[in-house]
């Protein structure tokens, strides 16, 4: 079952294409990484979901169902560009954002409380947003984010400006909220950074899709039969191993990227290896995003 | 519609919880009269205080003991012009008068002159008109007498009229009316909701700025549409000023019946045993001119003007409100804004200058014309009220200024809902103009 789904979205603007039929599908209570350069268009697709601004063509649905305004409970969102009102009361203004999402009074002021106590926060509830360190704001902002529990959490570049200490808090909680049901959605140019939180992704560039599907699936079919060797003894080229480069490892032993000429299996390779040399490591190298994404853009032009 | 009563209730108790709004809203009812009060004092004492001197050098003779200016002492000199002319600053005295000799013998001759006023700074118009009264009445006796004509005889041949204006009404009741009256109210409120679309329409500008500048609009953009955020946030300022508004004119009403009923004597018992004390006359003075502010203010139709107020108080308020949120929407920072605030500030300074002209022709082709127009309309429609405005001409001027304001938030919504969104954008009419026709 997918939570979100995104048909053929277009979204033109004057000078430009946004998004330019791009389609995705988010499986429930998966990690999403919706991934790519600035300016692909990533902002523009979250706001569509967001029904900040709507798709020229193209439908999305929520849980099969297509979008609405009674969604907007559904959804918690952490735009990139994100503040707080500064003369407003930390739990004034929580209670503000609570009730704009439609919680009532009551509800929202036990799940304000149970927030507070749970990020450190509980003694900052009557001071002013203007007073807290900028560690607190984001630990606010995040709350005001999730307070109505959301099924789906749609974080725009979440970590830029965290401290260390703070991304990792926030990335327990994220991975806690969907132990009990959300799907999340990390939308980030800098791919490194949510590559391992990720167990789906999508790749846009320039206004299109270039890839998507498991995060697993797509490394192990961007595989490109190399390996890593760390070895003693000296290493020449069969009809199954080409040498890509040589160096010397920290420890003094021979380093070398080979790749298996005929596609053969890392069994065959090292059966070849032993006898060759004394192998003290033997790696496969699995691309990274980062890197199946350059050599996609690389490719396409 | 609840999400806009959200908006409305968090920008409404953010401001009236201010201190500064308290503070505000009680002294100004206090502070403004004070200060009027200050202003007409010591303008008046200052005239008393210092009285400064001024030399009349009178060769003709006539003019003594003719001269009485507040503020001034007149010295008669005798000598050369050129003499005192060197002499009079460096003595302390402000100025000189020189008086010509003057041949009355002929009394058809009414035109004269080499009268010359010398000072090293310039005299008040007043004083110089005082001055040449004084030395017209002056000549005017000195002819009469020469004419063999009896001055108690002239005097009774004058004659002053005074003129009573009556509006009819449509019932064909004739109703005292007063001019000067209708023009202080027509100039109050005209200049209340003059005052009101600058004080607040900057308020709603700000409040949009400070929403997209400190980068909450676009997580209020999640889960409020924003032409909903935008009239929650026009009717929460507005309802600030109207509850401001409210407060002054109980403020002030309750003042200025207190001040009334001290006026007419009452029936309290402090003011009873004061006023016998009173001489009869003064009493009696004071009660009839009590009555007359009550007479006056029943001539008017005070119902009528204050729904009509109501009206386009708010209608104006819409107009220019949304106005101010859209120019705040599209900028990022105050500076920013001046280049499109002037578009909407000439309206209603032209409003607020033509309004004096209104004032005085209420019924001339400038007062219906402005008072049609939607952008003018609220400040001349409301000077032109307490004098009287034919009914279809009011009703159409509603009907416009309905359409006018659905119009300008219409027009406001569409650059608002795409400008919250724009960080950075170097703003002109051109980009207002994209914006207004793109698709959300």
């Amino acid at each position: 079952m997918n939570i979100l789904e995104a048909n053929n979205v277009t979204k033109r603007y004057a000078e430009h294409t946004a998004l330019n039929d791009v389609s995705i599908s988010i499986p429930k209570q998966s990690i999403f990484g919706l991934l790519g350069p600035n300016g692909a268009g990533k902002t523009t697709l979250i706001r569509i979901v967001n029904q900040i601004i709507m798709a020229d063509e193209g439908e999305v649905l929520i849980n099969g169902e297509k979008l609405d305004p009674k969604h907007i409970g559904v959804i918690g969102y952490l735009p990139e560009e994100r503040g707080l009102y500064k003369k407003m009361k930390v739990g004034e203004q929580l209670m503000y954002l609570a009730q704009l999402k439609g919680l009532s009074n009551s509800e929202a002021r036990k799940r304000i409380k149970f927030w507070l106590e749970k990020l450190g926060l509980s003694d900052w509830a009557g001071k002013k947003v203007e007073d807290l360190s900028k560690g607190m704001a984001q630990k606010i902002q995040f709350i005001a984010t999730v307070l109505h529990e959301p099924e789906l959490l749609i974080l725009d570049e979440p970590f830029s400006g965290f401290d260390p200490v703070n991304a990792n808090l926030i990335k327990d909680e994220i991975f806690e909220l969907r132990e009990k049901g959300a799907t999340v959605i990390f939308s980030t140019h800098r791919m490194e950074s949510v590559e391992q939180l990720c167990d789906h992704i999508a790749l846009i560039n320039k206004s299109q899709k270039i890839l998507d599907g498991k995060k697993n699936d797509i490394r192990n079919s961007y595989k490109l039969n190399q390996y890593e060797v760390i070895f003693k003894g000296s290493l020449a080229e069969s009809p199954s191993i080409k040498i890509l480069n040589n160096s010397i490892s920290e420890l003094g032993l021979n380093k070398a990227t080979i790749e298996a000429k005929n596609g053969e299996s890392p069994n065959i390779l090292l059966q070849e290896l032993i006898g060759k040399i004394e192998v003290h490591s033997f790696i496969e190298i699995i691309p990274s995003i980062n890197d199946i994404f350059i050599s996609l853009v690389k490719g396409g032009q | 519609m609840n999400k806009i009563f959200l908006v409305l209730k968090r920008e409404y108790l953010t401001r009236v919880k201010k201190k500064s709004f308290l503070l505000a809203t009680l002294l100004t009812p206090l502070v403004i009269p004070t200060i009027i009060f200050a202003i007409a004092y010591f303008a008046t004492r200052d005239k008393d205080s210092g009285h400064d001197e001024i030399r009349v050098l009178d060769q003709s003779g006539y003019f003594e003991n003719v001269f009485d200016v507040s503020g001034y002492d007149f010295t008669f000199v005798t000598g050369s012009l050129d003499d005192q002319k060197a002499k009079f600053d460096d003595e302390g005295a402000f100025g000189l008068l020189y008086i010509p000799e003057l041949d009355l013998s002929d009394i058809s001759v009414s035109r004269f002159e080499g009268f010359e006023f010398y000072s090293t700074t310039n005299p008040s118009f007043r004083t110089l008109e005082s001055i040449e009264r004084a030395m017209e009445r002056r000549i005017e006796d000195l002819k009469l007498q020469r004419s063999g004509l009896d001055a108690d005889v002239v005097a009774n041949l004058q004659a002053r009229v005074g003129l009573d204006t009556f509006n009819i009404t449509e019932t064909g009741e004739a109703k005292e009316s007063n001019s000067g009256l209708s023009y202080a109210i027509g100039y109050g409120m005209g200049f209340l909701i003059y005052m009101f679309i600058f004080v607040y329409g900057g308020q709603i500008m700000q409040s949009v700025l400070d929403e997209k500048t400190s980068r909450i609009v676009e997580v209020i953009v999640s889960s409020v549409r924003p032409f909903q955020l935008m009239m929650g946030k026009v009717l929460g300022v507005g309802a600030v000023g109207f509850t401001q508004l409210l407060i002054w004119i109980v403020l002030i009403g309750g003042l200025s019946t207190l001040g009334l009923g001290i006026l007419s004597g009452g029936n309290d018992v402090m003011m009873e045993a004061a006023s016998q004390q009173m001489p009869q006359e003064a009493m009696s003075q004071q009660q009839e001119m009590a009555a007359n502010i009550q007479g006056m203010i029943a001539s008017v139709p005070v119902v009528k003007i204050l729904l009509c107020f109501l009206f386009f108080f708010l209608g104006a308020y819409f107009l220019y409100g949304a106005l101010y949120a859209a120019v705040g929407s599209a900028v990022d920072s105050l500076q920013d804004a001046q280049q499109f605030m002037f578009p909407i500030i000439i309206p209603i300074i032209v409003s607020i200058m033509a309004m004096f002209f209104v004032l005085e022709d209420p019924n001339g082709g400038l007062a219906v014309t402005l008072s049609m127009i939607p952008l003018t309309s609220p400040i001349i429609m409301m000077a032109r009220i307490p004098f009287g405005v034919p009914d279809w001409q009011l009703a159409l001027s509603m009907v416009l200024l309905i359409a006018g304001f659905v119009g300008t938030i219409y027009i406001a919504g569409r650059i608002y809902r795409i400008g919250i969104l724009m960080y950075g954008v170097k703003v002109n009419w051109k980009v207002m103009k994209k914006w207004f026709t793109m698709k959300v």
